[in-house]
């Protein structure tokens, strides 16, 4: 696609990835991805914010003929799906120089080999002008890596944000008004990426309350033409408490586990608790990680593998904890075959959590009546803390 | 002064050194780090740290 305007002086560019289906070797796209970046000019000097991931060079520098001169590359966060064009980017604008946070500067040269010389750190809130365009530099760490920083254009209204308020969607659409996924797109993508640093974006969205935006423009999917629609979003993933939901991530190798998730799930239903199952064996993590953001409670259902937890069930709850959801109760349940510490060791792998751990239950090969009597024990349990009035915060 | 450690990533934020990147001046004890101090490794807040 050619550059395509959103303001006067300023253009997307970069490229849609329709076929892109993984991403961090980890994360499922199923709506693909698209890697933004901007071109603004002002009278008197012209700005690039962010570039492309390198497999899409070529395109960026295609849509850049024509543009005799880029004065400086603004590198708000120095991941490579938008860092990875800045060396193509230098070797084609050698007079071009490099916006950046101080804590970019040493990250640039080790990721991308630049010429430090070439990179100006910028202090927070300091401003850069174009001439009738003027850039003002927002210091936002850990959205989501200690060097991330958002773009204003005051003129305009404008705001660059990289990664935060992304979304992993191609579209044909330049803004997110002309799409019906938005929502869950970018929730996804919070959920994802964002979450783990949930208490830094509530610091983020108190300071720009102070800004009057008419554009969001994120590194990845649309173009927000109704910023407070995203704003509020965010608003509500990083401040409200957890809702109704007890999530169930589990793996079953002859049966056993199975059901007993079986029977969980009738109990919780039953006692009007919202459930949502995740086959550890084939399930999409970015649909795992949607469900923490809102989930109060995390049952673990394993098989004894080993002496320990199912590996996937390893993997669930060590991603569980990396992304320092806002859960507040979890238990282990499971089956085994002589002995083994399933329960012990999945708790251990989550043990950042800061949850209630409620009493494992395990059964020795099949569930018996016992076990499920176990089970609806702890779905009474379970519906008492979720009809709990609030906490004071 | 105690030192406290962060329960995420292991980070030890050591008084006597402080945080000088985050603006913490050395000298500087645990609960004197403003709310908003994060780990400057992994990010967690101040609520994530136990006392070493």
């Amino acid at each position: 696609m050619k550059m395509r305007q959103i303001k006067p002086r300023i253009r997307w560019l970069g490229a849609v990835d329709w076929d892109r289906r993984l991403f961090d070797a980890l994360i499922p796209l199923p709506d693909g991805t698209s890697y933004n970046a901007y071109l603004v000019e002002g009278s008197d000097a012209t700005a690039l914010i962010d570039t492309a991931d390198p497999t899409k060079t070529d395109v960026l520098l295609g849509q850049l003929e024509g543009i005799e001169r880029i004065d400086v590359v603004v590198v708000q966060h120095v991941e490579q799906d938008h860092s990875g064009s800045l060396p193509a980017v230098l070797e084609r604008y050698p007079d071009a120089h490099i916006l950046c946070s101080p804590k970019a500067q040493p990250m640039i040269a080790d990721h991308l080999g630049v010429d430090p010389d070439r990179i100006k750190a910028v202090e927070d809130g300091e401003a850069f002008s174009l001439g009738d365009r003027t850039l003002e530099f927002i210091h936002a760490p850990w959205v989501h890596w200690p060097e991330t920083v958002l773009t204003y254009v005051r003129e305009d209204g404008v705001l660059f944000t990289c990664d935060l308020f992304g979304s992993h969607l191609a579209t044909s659409e330049l803004f997110a008004s002309g799409s019906d996924r938005i929502l869950a797109s970018a929730k996804r993508y919070y959920a994802e990426i964002m979450m783990p640093f949930a208490h830094m974006i509530r610091g983020h969205l108190d300071r720009l309350a102070d800004y009057a935006l008419d554009l969001v423009a994120p590194s990845h999917g649309p173009v927000h033409d109704d910023p407070a629609f995203i704003i509020d979003a965010y608003r509500h993933w990083v401040n409200d408490p957890p809702g109704n939901l007890a999530l169930i991530p589990y793996t079953s190798m002859h049966g056993s586990t199975e059901q007993m998730v079986h029977h969980l799930v009738a109990a919780l239903a039953e006692r009007a608790i919202r459930v949502e199952v995740f086959d550890m064996a084939q399930t999409d993590l970015g649909a795992y990680a949607m469900a923490l953001v809102d989930a109060a409670t995390v049952v673990f259902a394993t098989p004894t593998v080993l002496v320990g937890p199912h590996p996937n069930i390893v993997f669930a709850a060590y991603l569980t904890a990396a992304l320092r959801p806002k859960l507040r109760h979890a238990a282990v349940i499971g089956s085994y075959g002589w002995a083994g510490k399933a329960a012990e060791r999945t708790q251990s792998l989550c043990a950042g959590l800061k949850v209630e751990w409620l009493d494992a239950v395990f059964t020795r090969g099949l569930p018996t009546r016992e076990t499920f009597a176990a089970l609806d024990g702890l779905a009474d349990a379970i519906a008492a803390r979720h009809s709990e009035p609030e906490p004071p915060q | 002064m105690e030192k406290w450690v962060c329960t995420v990533c292991g980070y030890v934020y050591d008084p006597g050194s402080g945080d000088p990147d985050g603006g913490i001046e050395a000298g500087t004890p645990f609960d004197s780090l403003p709310s908003s101090w994060v780990c400057p490794l992994c990010g967690a807040s101040k609520d994530q740290f136990e006392k070493q």
